[in-house]
């Protein structure tokens, strides 16, 4: 088995490990049990960090924009001091550090990358202030929790979490014939139910019509945040029977009777154990670790699995990493730049993230630099993880990923920025040889690239190896 | 008062009699034509934009939002002062704006909104690739799109090979490119050797490190780009702030910074791009505009109808083209927006098919899936 197995299902394998007996082995124990987080510094849970968010909209919307209305300077700097006083600019550094960190130092990388992977099945992209403060413990608590328990239970964490719900308006949401819904002649939005269908199960695949999108929003009507003058938005999710449809819908076919809160339940479980949802999640998967374009020879075997366990993420995770296994050196997978960052960082053991006594934070002053660094790296190849600009979240197809820009952003930074990541006991030309002979097949052929180099241990220097080395087919691919 | 709906429209209908199009095969039509729009993210307010100066209302209701200094158009209406290359380029017949228009959307969300305003469809979220993309597929414009931002934009995608710039923050030595490109073999290695070959053939000014945040040397570069008859046709900018709801402001309030913007990037495209500014069509885009009542924080709020902005030579004549509403309580939109007459897509539409040479019937089809969308290339640009 070729070494590149270890970076198409987990991130490479660290100066500290050496290849394993049975690759395939070692990758499908990761998968039963949750690994713990690792990160030192701290962790915050969802609803911590959503209270930061209320006190940060309250603070904006309902003090600072009447206080400041005439004189846009003085809204600025208070704007400014109130991001600070919230942690509206640094708890997005931390989520990072903590994510990078698990995928660097996990004993379970396979299942750190199947976390990636949920997290952007069930995206949150880019809204008001989820980025800031709620997309990164949202995965934390919502996605990995289920990912040892069936697809049809993440689907349902996921669609009543606070945060899909805030992310695809369906506290917007009111049934037309519903208590809110006729005071206030509101009616549905059906955001949330056109993605539950299109992305998070069935997808457009199953043949949908609009009318199935409209009754499925009926059904969603009524789960929302609780509102209150304090909370504003960011109130826990319920189910307000005021705003719920009444009366029976019809979604794909299937009658749901008029049974109020038990409805969504119900059609969940028929969209998640729909075989067109099973074998799109079953192609997404793996394209995701295997090729752009898998073949039905490739994804049959999972959808088996799946039907088998009904739907249990474990033994779907296992039979996704056998075809992985099994298709390793006939097929190649391009990475992204955020996983493509993630394996440097544990191939080569980089200073990244930063330590957690330095990421601890003040709340009376921005952020500082160092503080900022991987986020800022981040953004610039690309990849700002929590930051995708649709609700389909990131693109797991290379075509989306090789534009000019993007690829020389990797230049940048394997060439400008990575020589200051790297450790200052791994400066030496035979640490470098030493991590390649570890993850590549094709080392001496990569090592003879970067020969000229060899006596050179300045930034520059290093710059021109590391430039040269992560921009690799071998490493862009596997 | 004499702003009443549809004065302003003469010979409007044209489009009616129009029953089919005839390019013409001119000099003018070999030369490259240049499509440049730039994204107004957050709700450009078109009132504060092109104020319309014959109502009174409009200044009732903003009372803490008004503008001094407006630069004259025409009697109905002004343009901000911030906007003062507009306001040249409108001496010379090479500024015009669309006033009253928005794309067919009327919620309010941003992210709703901005995925519209790109993907050009009615449900958001549900296609996965832009209008101008498309366009330039129907037209068969290949490799022919510049944008001037890191990802490419949703309105740039449905057709392969654009380039990008968005300069890194530091210098990458491209003689490393050099040093691994024979690396790339086997088909599987193609794209990104193909993509290699473009960063190789860049012209050295698209090589250098520059702040991606400075606007100026990124508008130069596209300048530069575009004035090459062999480099793209088409460019997109992106900016976004306009969602001003505190301290609007008047002449010098939030908004205002974001104009200037516009002003400065248009005024760099002017500089930079000497003759072939003849050949080029600027326009805006937006997601809505902003409600026409100030709200507690002398913002404003989500609304409806916007303007466009335009500047080139391709423009038919300095005019503000509208089919006016009306800011009577019952004329705006659910009793609060400036009201939307023209289906900004129609003027993307028209655009589009001056530029990239198509027939406006065709690119309407192919692109706004025969949306009905009125031509009026006639009215707008010089054909």
């Amino acid at each position: 088995m070729s070494l590149n197995f270890y970076r198409r299902v987990a991130f490479g394998l660290s100066p500290h490990e050496k290849p394993y007996k049975d690759p395939l082995n070692w990758a499908t124990n990761q998968l039963d049990a949750i690994p713990d987080f690792l990160w030192p510094g701290t962790i915050p849970t969802e609803k911590e960090l959503r209270k930061k968010y209320g006190e940060w909209v309250y603070g904006d919307r309902e003090v600072l924009r009447k206080k400041f209305k005439n004189d846009k300077y003085a809204y600025r700097k208070a704007k400014d001091e109130l991001r600070i006083k919230t942690g509206e600019r640094y708890f997005e550094l931390n989520e990072h550090a903590i994510r990078h960190f698990q995928t660097k130092y996990s004993k379970q990388p396979v299942f750190e990358r199947f976390w990636l992977f949920w997290g952007n099945h069930f995206a949150i992209s880019e809204k008001d202030f989820l980025a800031e403060f709620s997309t990164g413990p949202y995965q934390r608590e919502i996605i990995r929790p289920n990912m040892v328990k069936t697809f049809e239970e993440m689907v349902q964490s996921v669609t009543t979490s606070w945060c899909m719900i805030h992310h695809l308006d369906n506290s917007e949401s009111f049934g037309p014939n519903s208590k809110k819904g006729m005071e206030w002649r509101e009616t549905i939005n059906e955001n949330h139910a056109r993605e539950l269908l299109e992305l998070h199960t069935v997808s457009p695949n199953a043949g949908y019509t609009q009318e199935d999108v409209i009754q499925l929003a009926y059904i969603m009507t009524g789960w929302a945040h609780k509102w209150d003058r304090k909370n504003l938005e960011t109130g826990d999710i319920w189910f307000d029977q005021e705003m719920h449809q009444k009366g029976d819908k019809i979604v794909l076919g299937i009658k749901y009777k008029n049974d109020g809160k038990r409805e969504l339940a119900k059609v969940i479980h028929d969209l998640a154990t729909h075989p067109i949802c099973i074998k799109f999640v079953s192609t997404k998967l793996c394209r995701h670790f295997i090729t752009d374009e898998p073949t039905e020879e490739m994804i049959n075997p999972v959808i088996e699995a799946w039907n088998k366990s009904n739907g249990s993420l474990i033994e779907i995770h296992k039979a996704v990493i056998q075809q992985a296994y099994k298709y390793n050196e006939i097929t190649h997978k391009f990475h992204p730049p955020e996983i493509w960052l993630m394996q440097l960082s544990r191939i080569f053991d980089l200073n990244i993230p930063l330590s957690f006594e330095k990421m601890n934070y003040s709340f009376k002053l921005k952020p500082n630099n160092r503080q900022r660094q991987l986020s800022w790296i981040l953004r610039e190849i690309g990849h700002s993880p929590y930051r995708a600009k649709q609700p389909n979240g990131w693109s797991d197809l290379e075509v989306d990923w090789v534009s000019p820009e993007l690829l020389l952003r990797r230049f940048w930074f394997a060439s400008v920025e990575l020589p200051m990541l790297v450790k200052s006991e791994n400066r030496s030309h035979d640490f470098i040889l030493s991590c390649l002979k570890n993850n590549f097949e094709d080392h001496k052929n990569m090592a003879s690239l970067i020969h000229q180099f060899r006596f050179g241990t300045s930034d520059k220097d290093l710059g021109r190896k590391y430039g040269v080395i992560c921009n690799l087919p071998e490493i862009l691919k596997v | 008062m004499n702003c009443t709906r549809r004065n302003f429209l003469i010979g409007g209908s044209t489009t009616l009699f129009l029953s089919g199009y005839f390019p013409k095969i001119s000099f003018a039509s070999m030369q490259k034509k240049n499509l440049i729009i730039i994204s107004l993210r957050g709700g450009m307010d078109g009132l504060t934009a092109v104020p319309v100066i014959g109502d009174k209302r409009l200044k009732k209701l903003r009372k803490k939002l008004i503008l001094e200094d407006v630069l004259n158009l025409n009697s109905d209406f002004g343009l901000h002062p911030k906007l003062e290359i507009f306001h040249k380029l409108w001496q010379k017949n090479q500024a015009a704006f669309v006033h009253a228009t928005n794309i067919p959307y009327t919620g309010r969300s941003h992210f709703d909104g901005q995925n519209l305003m790109e993907t050009g469809a009615h449900i958001p979220y549900k296609e996965k690739t832009g209008w101008l993309g498309r366009g330039l597929l129907a037209s068969n414009i290949i490799g022919k799109g510049l944008a001037i931002s890191l990802p490419m934009p949703l309105l740039l995608r449905g057709v392969p090979q654009n380039n990008n710039f968005f300069p890194s923050p530091d210098f990458v030595e491209t003689k490393l490119i050099d040093q691994i490109y024979n690396e790339f073999k086997g088909e599987h290695n193609e794209l990104i050797k193909s993509t290699l070959d473009t960063i190789r053939q860049r012209p050295l000014s698209m090589q250098i490190a520059t702040d991606s945040d400075d606007r100026k040397k990124l508008a130069l570069e596209a300048a530069k780009q575009l004035k090459d008859q062999s480099g793209p046709r088409v460019a997109v900018f992106d900016l976004d702030g306009f969602d001003t709801h505190a301290a609007q402001g008047g002449v010098d309030g939030a908004h205002a910074d974001e104009l200037e913007e516009v002003n400065k990037i248009v005024t760099i495209l002017h500089e930079n791009l000497g003759q072939a500014f003849d050949n080029t069509l600027i326009l805006t885009l937006t997601e809505f505009g902003r409600t026409i009542k100030q709200n507690g924080g002398y913002g404003t709020e989500h609304g409806y109808g916007s303007a466009i902005l335009m500047a080139g030579g391709l423009l038919k004549k300095s005019q503000v083209y509208t089919d006016w509403p009306g800011l009577k309580k019952k004329e705006l939109f659910e009793g609060r927006d400036l009201n939307s007459t023209i289906d900004s897509r129609a003027v993307y539409n028209s655009a589009m098919s001056i530029c990239f040479n198509q027939d406006p019937d065709f690119l309407r089809k192919e692109v706004f899936w025969g949306d009905h969308l009125p031509d009026l290339s006639q009215e707008l640009f010089k054909i």
